[in-house]
């Protein structure tokens, strides 16, 4: 990441690099938010309640810039900015630059709700996009009903929880990613198939764990099997927070493995003290939960000692890992995340926070982005509100250059379904493929 | 200031008349409030149980569990409402807002759907729990619980209130008791004093204002002071009349 400072060491290509990478990132960093979630600027053009102007599309996001989750919304923002920026160079989307209008509600409902209501009355956004969370989303959706007349439309939130995929919601939202059924129901066949039928949840007390606890339980009803036991925290909860009371729970019903559904901080406290708790079992995670995160807490605190935490953790994953740089889009997301190497919203920016070279979030961000510029293109040069949903459904058998072909329907309002396993090895994620060799019971 | 004998008795009386409605008043408050807010709240929550109830039947039916939760989790935000639950009809937790998990009196209790229960939750509290039927208990029901500690802060701080007024008040009347009675007390001393010149029968003594002022009251302090004038000078008449000539020694 190139500073002001080490401008002295840089070669001209590079101070080149640096400048076009500032120029291009340039509209999100004029355009957002300021801390206390008011919009400092207006965009350029005349922004009519279209959410188009004559040279940009700006599109409104809601999402945890700060806060005990905030790694979720960086990540997810900084991998739509690295290709939304690369857009903007190419001369944009039938000549618009993509503009992102940012809004911080710190994984919590309220806000979350407050800030919608702003980007459609006040911002006037052409559509909503990069949300993220279960409890946040959940409590937006009758935020578009309200405004259906308009035809607002959320793209691609960061959660895989069902109300934005089932009736009455699913009308108004689009999603890329798997669900949350999906991956727990992953989950759980793969630990049955190795004879760990004692599944207990740990999860987040709100509509998140809910949905992740719901996707266990009904998974383990296939195999007429019920869940253990279960254990609940706050959402919020720091890393530093004890969790001795549900690993406590939870070792008084004996499982074979635990699925948590939660956010990295508060998972990485779980493990480091189911661990220290005797409960050596493999801990597995959904892919909401901030895979780099959660083990960056873990290798902060032990340093090389975290081995013996991360070595039971098995995270699912929605994309594919960013190490298989043999897909075309997995090789273009690292390119332009070196060559832009976004930094967090400086609106926003909370200055302890390091971002991540890659990360599961950010890939996901990257290819969030990469779907809707797609659907930007196919929404012609004349895009409205009205007749998005149809560039949307003409989106069949589309390469998204991930091994996955991505389509839309009526009826089909999410483009992946793929889920991925995980395992740490030599301290970052690498792919799981044998369950057996790893955790058989 | 100077009270009359007389005047202290009355005193206190209405000291303790004051002490009497004060502290009646305050009991029967205590009471009614105690009983008027703890009604209301269990009635809000009865309320929120059913409005609860009610909208979950299409969640549970046809919808995520997440929404359910999502649902609930709206209305423990409300002041009062510690924690909820939903159960269905096979006594299947279907969402809660417990942390770290259902707590083991909850598990092992017997369902008392309809009806007020009060728990005490081991590292939580005592609670009264108050519940509703979902589709009249063929989908499952709703629970919740509100922390007795709050419902008694509100029943306190509403006590508290009307304890402070009914003080203020008896301070009030005890200060006006004792500036009345030595208002009423003021003229009847004067009396006591004009009575005790008379009685010493000093007439070179030149009358005071005060005895002027009590000789023309018009009510019945001055109508004794006249009537004592007016013996007084019977008196000394008969006196006089009834004193022996003596005749001068020749």
């Amino acid at each position: 990441m190139a500073h002001f400072g080490d401008m002295a060491k840089l070669t001209r290509r590079q101070l080149t690099q640096s400048v076009l990478a500032s120029a291009a990132i340039a509209p999100w960093r004029a355009y957002a938010a300021d801390p206390s979630g008011q919009a400092s600027t207006v965009p350029s053009g005349t922004l009519t309640d279209s959410g188009i102007t004559d040279s940009e599309i700006v599109l409104g996001v809601s999402t945890a810039f700060k806060g005990p989750s905030r790694g979720l919304g960086i990540e997810l923002y900084r991998g739509a900015v690295s290709y939304f920026a690369h857009v903007n160079d190419q001369g944009g989307v039938h000549g618009r630059r993509i503009v992102l209008k940012l809004r911080n509600d710190g994984y919590q409902p309220v806000p979350a709700v407050e800030n919608s209501v702003k980007l459609i009355v006040d911002d006037k956004v052409f559509a909503l996009f990069g949300y993220v969370g279960t409890p946040t989303v959940t409590r937006v959706l009758p935020v578009l009903k309200k405004f259906q007349d308009r035809d607002f439309l959320l793209f691609f939130p960061f959660t895989g929880a069902q109300p934005q995929r089932q009736p009455p919601y699913d009308e108004f939202a689009f999603n890329l990613r798997a669900s949350y059924k999906q991956e727990t129901a992953g989950l759980v066949d793969n630990f049955v198939s190795i004879g760990r039928e004692r599944i207990a949840v740990f999860y987040q007390a709100d509509a998140y764990g809910r949905s992740g606890w719901a996707g266990v339980r009904a998974a383990l009803k296939e195999y007429d099997k019920k869940l253990v036991g279960e254990a609940t925290y706050r959402r919020g909860e720091q890393y530093t927070a004890v969790m001795r009371a549900q690993v406590e729970r939870l070792k008084k019903v004996n499982p074979d493995a635990v699925i948590c559904i939660g956010a990295y901080a508060a998972c990485a406290a779980f493990a480091r003290d189911a661990i220290d708790g005797g409960l050596e079992i493999p801990i597995a995670n959904l892919s909401f939960v901030g895979s780099e995160n959660l083990l960056k807490n873990l290798t902060d605190e032990f340093g090389t000692e975290s081995e013996r935490y991360s070595r039971w953790l098995v995270n699912s994953q929605v994309v594919p890992s960013y190490e298989e740089l043999a897909m075309g889009s997995i090789s273009e997301y690292e390119n332009l995340m070196t060559r832009y190497d976004p930094t967090p919203p400086p609106e926003f920016e909370e200055h302890d926070y390091v971002p991540f070279a890659k990360s599961f979030t950010s890939l996901e961000g990257f290819l969030n982005a990469k779907l809707m510029t797609e659907i930007l293109v196919r929404a012609g040069p004349s895009p409205s509100r009205a007749l998005l949903e149809d560039a949307v459904f003409s989106i069949q058998n589309h390469d998204l250059g991930i091994g996955e072909m991505v389509h839309f329907s009526p009826e089909r309002r999410q483009g992946l379904d793929q889920v991925y396993y995980t395992i740490v090895d030599n301290n970052r994620f690498v792919s799981l493929t044998d369950w057996g060799a790893k955790f058989a019971a | 200031m100077r009270i009359t004998r007389l005047f202290q008795r009355t005193m206190f009386g209405i000291f303790f008349l004051f002490l009497l409605i004060g502290v009646s008043t305050s009991v029967v408050s205590i009471y009614s409030v105690d009983l008027h807010l703890t009604s209301e709240y269990e009635e809000n929550s009865r309320d929120i149980a059913k409005t609860i109830a009610d909208a979950s039947v299409d969640i549970i039916l046809n919808r995520d569990l997440s929404s359910l939760q999502s649902l609930i989790d709206q209305f423990v935000e409300i002041q009062g409402i510690s924690y909820i639950y939903i159960v269905n009809d096979t006594d299947e937790y279907l969402a809660h807002t417990f942390v770290p998990g259902i707590p083991e009196e909850i598990l092992e209790s017997e369902r008392q759907v309809g009806e007020t229960v009060t728990r005490n939750l081991a590292g939580m509290g005592d609670f009264v729990e108050v519940s509703s039927y979902i589709l009249a208990g063929h989908v499952g029901s709703v629970h919740i619980g509100m922390d007795v500690s709050h419902v008694a802060l509100a029943i306190q701080q509403a006590i508290g209130n009307q304890i402070y007024l009914i003080a203020i008040i008896f301070f009030v009347g005890i200060f006006a008791s004792i500036w009345f009675v030595s208002f009423a007390a003021k003229p009847i001393n004067s009396l006591l004093d004009y009575a005790v010149i008379l009685a010493k029968g000093d007439k070179e003594e030149e009358p005071a204002a005060s005895s002027e002022q009590i000789l023309t009251r018009n009510d019945e302090v001055g109508h004794l002071a006249r009537l004592f004038q007016y013996f007084s000078t019977v008196t000394d008449t008969e006196k006089r009349e009834n004193e022996p000539d003596v005749e001068e020694p020749k």
